[in-house]
């Protein structure tokens, strides 16, 4: 290796060092009303739209957030009217089951012939591109939701619900299941009663399949299905005590998985090539007593001791820590304080679980709004690529590219394979292919090739050759103000080489949306 | 968190500290130093390459000296005439040819009636227990080769320490030791024409350098470390060596990379590669056909890396692994279903090659797994456990496969000791 070379690698290593520490973020005492706007914004939306920290600045960050507790009064018609645009909200489970297996079957037919080895995943027909014209539509959905929704919270608390009792779409037959556990397990209950989420998702076929308990059974119980199962499967019940209600230091035992396993014998469903419906099968129930965690359940209990135990479950203190700690870690820190987690814990207990409540206590708490906690979250791929498009009041095109777009960033939708979802913690998201990524996808958006996003500049940033106001907006409007000194001269001293006050604009820009400040919320 | 420990390990100590000089400093040099020493040249390397959709390994590894594999599989079995003999038991299927040097050279092992003692048949849960180290699990955060990198004593401070190519950093890989998930080493950083992509790279690395704090700062760090260190390999001006011809796709582009990251001296240890269309159901064909075509890319890729590193594969293993076997008996479409144990290869210096290890359960149906399956006769802990203690010199394996009790008494003995 050259010496020079040497010493241009030694001298870029050591560059930073000559800066002295790294200024601290802005911490100020109290926030003002535009500050609070704003951090209110970041974490119970996906980040500002052009103009709206001022506009809920002057409502009230306070009034804002009630009426986002309760979106049913929010106006949200132009969403609609996009959604109905959206292919797969037009077919209910069975018709999907049925495009689902025809494609299958093409898939299958196309290799017999010796037409195409890899089964149409090269040149697909037709069956098998309206598969997966819908699957696309499903990972779109959650994008065009977050960026247009006028009820920001209640697509926040849905992303969250949806990866709390988190089902991988590519299992077997969620590749259909899962619209109609989107659509009517999760959302509608996004802003209700968690106990509604827990009953509703143990009799949904997409958890039922993802964790395999349609195929548990008593052993012995003398059932003749397809697959032939051989016993009790104990996934649903570990996961169901570990991840959707205890948490995995809640106190159970191997001995209770069994139990909660065997009361879950014959929750199932009906052959998925005839749409996969919820049936409980009573033969294949073990019909013996249980005792799970201390509490009986009497032999001949049928479904209702299911029921018995996911009340008692969603009634238990363990699990209104275990979920409180995640909502807090989700709006408040990564590591939340316990004195939020115990606001939210006592909202639970006063109001069984109503989850509109629990989080009313975390927004009113103090430490949602202390200072150490505001811009201390590093946003998901999600979040950065919806928050970015959302701060150029840009939108999402008519295709699944920007949900790609986000799937490349490292959180493809619904496809996160293992039950636990995806992670709140910043650990898990930043690294250095990542972060190069997301200076890649911030140059593009701001020059308007991104793929799947349609944006004009001129709305949020307007051409200036005036620098300092081309900064001062873009400080305004991408960073919420929170830029440094330090990114202001870097970004200046690239704008005075260019003399095109349009590159000029999109270079400020995608700087901004791709340097530090804007990675957090 | 790891930051501490990886500010620890990346400053080699915190002695200088008592000498009163700049701490970071120093430690930036001695960094430097490290990274561009011969250091980086020596020490052991693992590739793991992940074939999924589970592979036949009956056609892959062929038990052509048995009788029962040729009557349970009258249309798909590779005929004897065409099988590549190892062992006078065992062959190669006719499109790994190219494998058949590295066995008389005794850097190739088979590891047959290998696989999960977990007796899913499903891709997905499979899959997920082969990487996370724990069968039966589902709820184990991160993947074992992230695990033994978090435990790895003497690794170097580098962003290429542990390389995935593909779109996303795979569940093996998952956890909290930094490692890179790269599509494309051509198109790692920033993406603009020369000389916007300098200025680029230099705007953002300022940005970084001045405003960020925590994981950002030193995520972003590597980040531009790591595009310094490829302009030094100059992934588009690379020629393999000896010769040596990767196979068009993927796998092949993805093996020559890491050869070329090897060789580039980065500080690699720990790379991963996957390859997908062994879920062969239909028409999977018997020497030629669909499973041939796919082996004769995955032969051709292993044989061209072998070939391009030479002297290189002294420190590599290459260790292949699927999520589980096929069925003995074909089915009704010319093709195999969801089985059990599958055959694993293993390939490098290290390797005690030349040899079909693990005990082989046989095809008789009373050795069957549920009557139908090859039978697990190693699991796939102690083959990866072994590979990890005896060449990448890991201490802990019980941190690294947790739930399980490694004993060397039960290696396959892969690595030649």
């Amino acid at each position: 290796m050259s010496s020079r070379l040497v010493v241009g690698i030694l001298s870029a290593l050591l560059a930073p060092l000559n800066r002295g520490a790294p200024p601290l973020p802005p911490r100020p005492g109290a926030l003002t009303p535009h500050d609070s706007a704003l951090h209110a914004l970041n974490r119970l939306a996906y980040g500002p739209r052009p103009g709206e920290a001022d506009r809920v600045a002057t409502t009230g960050v306070m009034r804002w957030i009630d009426r986002q507790l309760d979106p049913a009064h929010i106006d949200d018609a132009a969403l609609s009217a996009r959604e109905r645009q959206i292919g797969v909200l037009s077919y209910d489970r069975t018709a999907l089951a049925r495009i689902y297996y025809a494609a299958q079957r093409e898939r299958r037919e196309r290799m017999r012939a010796g037409a195409d080895s890899m089964g149409g995943q090269i040149n697909p027909g037709p069956g098998q591109r309206l598969g997966r014209r819908l699957a696309g539509d499903l990972a779109s959905l959650v994008v065009v939701r977050a960026t247009l929704s006028e009820r920001q919270l209640a697509e926040v608390m849905a992303d969250f619900w949806a990866n709390h009792f988190n089902v991988f779409f590519g299992k077997g037959a969620d590749r259909f299941l899962l619209p109609e556990y989107i659509e009517h397990t999760i959302r509608p209950y996004a802003l209700g009663r968690f106990a509604d989420l827990l009953r509703g998702t143990a009799q949904s076929p997409a958890m039922l399949v993802y964790l395999d308990n349609w195929q548990s059974v008593a052993p012995r119980s003398g059932t003749a299905r397809a697959l032939k199962p051989r016993g009790i499967n104990e996934n649903y019940a570990r996961e169901l005590l570990e991840l959707h209600t205890l948490g995995v230091d809640g106190g159970y035992t191997q001995q209770d998985v069994i139990g909660v396993a065997r009361i879950f014998t014959g929750w199932s469903i009906q052959r998925p090539q005839k749409g996969g419906a919820f049936r409980f099968y009573g033969r294949a129930h073990d019909r013996g007593e249980k005792i799970v965690m201390g509490v009986r359940y009497p032999a001949g209990g049928g479904m209702d001791e299911g029921f018995r135990l996911l009340d008692w479950l969603a009634e238990n203190p363990v699990t209104m820590r275990h979920v409180s700690h995640q909502l807090c870690a989700r709006f408040v820190s990564d590591q939340p304080p316990d004195g939020c987690v115990d606001d939210a814990v006592a909202a639970w207990q006063r109001t069984h679980g109503d989850i509109r409540e629990v989080l009313r206590a975390i927004f009113h708490g103090p430490d949602f709004w202390a200072a150490e906690n505001v811009l201390a979250k590093v946003k998901s791929p999600l979040e950065f690529v919806v928050s970015a498009v959302r701060a150029l009041g840009a939108g999402p095109d008519t295709t699944a590219r920007l949900a790609q777009v986000v799937a490349r960033l490292g959180q493809p939708l619904y496809l996160h394979v293992a039950p636990d979802g995806y992670p709140e913690k910043q650990s898990d998201w930043v690294n250095s292919g990542a972060l190069l990524n997301r200076m890649n996808a911030g140059i593009a958006l701001a020059a308007a090739t991104l793929p799947g996003v349609t944006v004009n500049l001129d709305l949020a940033v307007p051409a200036t050759p005036n620098l300092e106001q081309l900064l001062a907006t873009v400080d305004d409007r991408v960073l919420g103000g929170a830029m440094t000194a330090n990114t202001r001269r870097v970004i200046l001293e690239q704008l005075h080489a260019l003399d095109d006050p349009v590159q000029a604009r999109a270079l400020a820009v995608g700087l901004a949306l791709g340097g530090p400040e804007f990675q957090r919320q | 968190m790891t930051i501490s420990r990886r500010v620890f390990v990346k400053s080699g100590g915190l002695a200088m500290v008592s000498l009163g000089l700049d701490p970071l400093f120093l430690a930036r040099a001695a960094f430097a130093a490290t990274r561009l020493g011969a250091h980086a040249s020596t020490g052991p390397v693992l590739v793991c390459l992940f074939q999924r959709g589970a592979v036949d390994g009956l056609n892959m590894i062929v038990p052509h000296g048995d009788r029962i594999y040729y009557d349970e599989r009258p249309r798909i079995a590779i005929p004897a005439r065409d099988v590549v003999n190892l062992d006078g038991y065992f062959g190669l299927h006719p499109s790994l040819a190219a494998l058949k040097p590295l066995w008389d050279n005794k850097s190739l092992a088979i590891i047959h009636a290998a696989g999960s003692p977990d007796s899913t048949r499903s891709h997905f849960d499979a899959q997920d227990y082969m990487e996370s180290g724990t069968p039966g699990r589902k709820a184990t955060p991160d993947g074992w080769l992230n695990r033994y990198c978090e435990h790895d004593r003497d690794h170097l401070a580098t962003p290429f320490r542990a390389v995935a190519f593909g779109p996303r950093l795979p569940r093996i890989l998952a956890g909290t030791a930094p490692s890179l998930a790269i599509q494309d080493l051509q198109a790692f950083g920033l993406r603009a024409p020369e000389p916007a992509r300098d200025r680029l790279t230099g705007a953002f690395e300022q940005l970084y350098a001045g405003a960020a704090t925590g994981l950002l700062a030193s995520s972003s760090q590597e980040a531009f470390e790591a595009i310094q260190l490829l302009k030094r390999v100059n992934p588009t001006q690379y020629q393999p060596a000896g010769g040596a011809v990767y196979p068009r796709g993927r796998l092949g582009t993805a093996m020559l990379q890491i050869a070329q990251l090897l060789k580039a001296n980065v500080g690699l240890r720990v790379a991963f590669a996957e390859v997908a269309g062994w879920d062969t159901h239909v028409n999977q064909g018997a020497s030629d056909g669909q499973l041939a075509a796919r082996l004769a890319d995955l032969g051709q890729a292993l044989a061209a890396f072998a070939q391009d590193l030479g002297d290189g594969m002294r420190d590599v293993v290459v260790l292949t692994m699927s999520e589980f076997g096929r069925t003995i008996r074909e089915n009704g479409s010319r093709g195999t279903d969801h089985g059990h144990a599958t055959a694993m290869m293993a390939l490098g210096g290290p390797v005690n090659g030349g040899k079909v290890l693990g005990r082989w359960p046989g095809l008789d149906p009373a050795q069957r797994f549920e009557g139908r399956d090859v039978a697990v006769t190693t699991d796939f802990r102690d083959l990866f456990g072994e590979v990890l203690a005896s060449h990448m010199r890991a201490t802990d394996l019980s941190a690294i496969f947790p739930g399980f009790t490694p004993d060397p008494r039960r290696f396959p003995g892969v690595v030649t000791v």
